[in-house]
């Protein structure tokens, strides 16, 4: 056979091949729209948003407390996971040619990768020691003190911790999130130029102004990125809820075991019943939904 | 007191590395650095410690036997982690192929602008919910897969019912699942073949095609590097794995086609039941600990083949 033609045949083996790689991702994009809109606009519109999940025999029902609780988690857990994992990157990217800083990278590199359902057990474990122990009898003043001073909805987020509350779920959430960030951010600051640096170390006065002021700036970009799509990531992410946020179909004190829309869809999928498949599907439009705009903004803020 | 010691000792720590980096910046920045070789340390420490009782008293046999009566206390996780290797396997059949062509389309085919949409698309593909991936995989690809699979074994004579949710689903939806983690390293190794190779293989006469394979060679080690992440990837993948698994936590399989189970969908499917029994937390976190000494020696692996300890 002809060498050209082979590599006609070749090309467009490979062309198939990367097509089919992304055209999964349309058939469930679809799908999760497709049955997921009318399933909302069925089982209640707007107010899908804020009423409770259906019970197995209801005709409406919403995800209003899996909302919360996604939201609450997912921002505490994005502002820990960010505290910590922009430090770890500012070190990986500043200080790459120290040998500890080798050793540090190669564990994040490993922690980032790590199944998340092994960090949901982790925390899960700690929270354990936790509940039932000193620390809960000084949450539990503190809570009654906090009452008193600022009214009763101090409640709603202070007390004494259950075994499953939405705390656990958002340190789960941002160990997942620290080493993503941190990675993110090293490879940016390792990116800034010499020159650019040796100016911010001449003229910043400090190493810590130098590092994390005037570099900064250089690199908030490609830093933003990170936290926005690090925050994608743990809004969706089931497993290292499953036993530390564990789940409620109520609206509850943050301090009681927390709904989350990953939660809801995972447990509403494999129900039998019809109304709460439904409500899984129109939970997963939502939650893609607020997946792709975050990815979206990351994607057209970082250029 | 072990909680509040558990609290202050991280408080304290943190506290001193924020506090040390305004003061001492190098003192304080370092400490940063420690905090993910701690975290690998806790992690491991806090399973070592939970599945201790499980380990002493099941010894190795835990991990070679298969078997999960509650009833008598007996477990054995050989059945999960064949589970793992086949699902991961197939995976990786799956997802190699695909990962390879993605990155060669979006470096040879596509021009610039197209590129970078197809591109996000390939990371849009990471970054979608894993618990959609099993809701898709519940609904959709199982039903589809059993049909289809059925009707086949029909077409050549043979009688069998091929249940929806078994390994083979399990295994499709987890090559679908990591195709953009290999794929991102492969594109990277790509990105960096110097121009002067792609001008040799030209001035040699090459077709399009064969420049293509001997680029895809000359990149061997980020394709070797790339299947290592996405075989970390697909062993730990828990959530939409235990939707389409089929949640056979008893018998042992090595067929793709029947039900089964994987080491991360065991934890999600069984641990809401482990508290009424003595020894299934220990040996859930006995399964935790294997899922972990995996995932560490086959991304330490993936960070030898890349060199990822350097930027």
């Amino acid at each position: 056979m002809n060498r050209h033609v082979v590599s006609k045949l070749g090309l467009a083996l490979f062309a198939v091949l990367g097509a089919l790689a992304v055209t999964p991702l349309f058939f469930i994009v679809a799908d999760i729209y497709i049955k997921g809109v009318p399933a909302i606009v069925k089982l209640g519109g707007l107010n899908f948003l804020t009423d409770l999940p259906p019970a197995p025999y209801d005709e409406r029902g919403g995800i209003g407390p899996q909302l919360v609780g996604t939201l609450y988690m997912t921002l505490l857990g994005a502002l820990l996971g960010f505290a910590v994992g922009f430090p770890i990157g500012v070190y990986l990217g500043e200080f790459r040619k120290e040998f500890f800083a080798s050793v540090a990278r190669a564990g994040v590199n490993i922690l980032v990768e790590f199944p998340t359902i092994t960090i949901g057990l982790f925390v899960y474990t700690l929270f354990t020691v936790f509940a039932g122990g000193q620390l809960n009898e000084w949450l539990r003043g503190l809570a009654h003190s906090l009452a008193a001073l600022v009214g009763d909805w101090a409640r709603q987020f202070v007390g004494p911790l259950g075994q499953f509350n939405a705390y656990a779920g958002s340190l789960a959430l941002a160990v997942v999130m620290a080493p993503y960030v941190a990675l993110f951010t090293a490879s940016a600051y390792a990116s800034i130029e010499q020159p650019l640096r040796e100016a911010a170390y001449a003229l910043a006065g400090s190493e810590f102004k130098a590092v994390f002021v005037v570099l900064r700036k250089a690199v908030s970009r490609a830093v933003l990125v990170a936290a926005l799509l690090g925050t994608a990531k743990i809004a969706g992410e089931t497993a290292p809820l499953l036993f530390t946020a564990f789940g409620n179909i109520y609206y509850a004190p943050f301090t009681e075991p927390t709904a989350a829309v990953p939660l809801w869809v995972w447990y509403a999928a494999q129900t039998p019943y019809e109304v709460q498949i439904a409500s899984a599907y129109g939970a997963s439009a939502v939650l893609l939904t607020i997946v792709l705009a975050l990815f979206l903004v990351a994607r057209l803020r970082g250029g | 007191m072990l909680d509040v010691l558990l609290l202050l000792l991280p408080v304290t720590y943190f506290v001193s590395a924020f506090v040390l980096t305004l003061i001492r910046f190098k003192v304080g920045i370092r400490l940063f650095g420690l905090v993910s070789l701690f975290l690998i340390a806790a992690l491991v420490a806090v399973f070592l410690i939970k599945a201790y009782p499980a380990l002493v008293r099941y010894g190795p046999a835990l991990f070679t036997t298969a078997e999960w009566d509650p009833v008598r206390e007996k477990y054995g996780l050989a059945q999960a982690i064949v589970g793992t290797l086949i699902t991961s396997a197939i995976a990786l059949g799956i997802a190699m192929p695909l990962a390879v062509g993605a990155a060669v389309t979006i470096n040879e085919f596509l021009p610039p602008r197209l590129a970078r949409l197809f591109a996000s698309l390939v990371d849009l593909t990471a970054a979608m919910p894993t618990v959609l991936y099993g809701l898709w995989g519940l609904f959709v690809l199982g039903p589809a897969l059993g049909a289809g699979l059925t009707s086949l074994a029909k077409a050549v004579g043979l009688d069998v019912l091929v249940p929806p949710y078994t390994l083979l689903t399990a295994a499709v939806l987890l090559g679908i699942m990591v195709t953009p983690y290999a794929s991102a390293v492969i594109r990277e190794g790509y990105a960096l073949i110097p121009k002067v190779v792609e001008e040799a293989i030209y001035s040699m006469g090459a077709t399009k095609f064969e420049a293509v394979v001997l680029k895809l060679r000359y990149v061997r080690n980020y394709i070797f590097g790339g299947l290592f992440l996405a075989l970390g990837r697909a062993m730990g993948e828990t959530v939409a794995v235990a939707m389409v698994v089929g949640g056979n936590f008893s018998r042992f399989t090595t067929t793709p086609w029947e039900s089964g189970i994987t080491i991360s969908s065991l934890i999600a499917l069984q641990f809401p039941n482990a508290q009424s029994y003595t020894y299934m937390e220990p040996v859930l976190f006995a399964d935790a600990l294997a899922l972990a000494a995996l995932g560490v020696a086959i991304n330490a692996a993936a960070l030898y083949i890349l060199r990822r300890w350097q930027i």
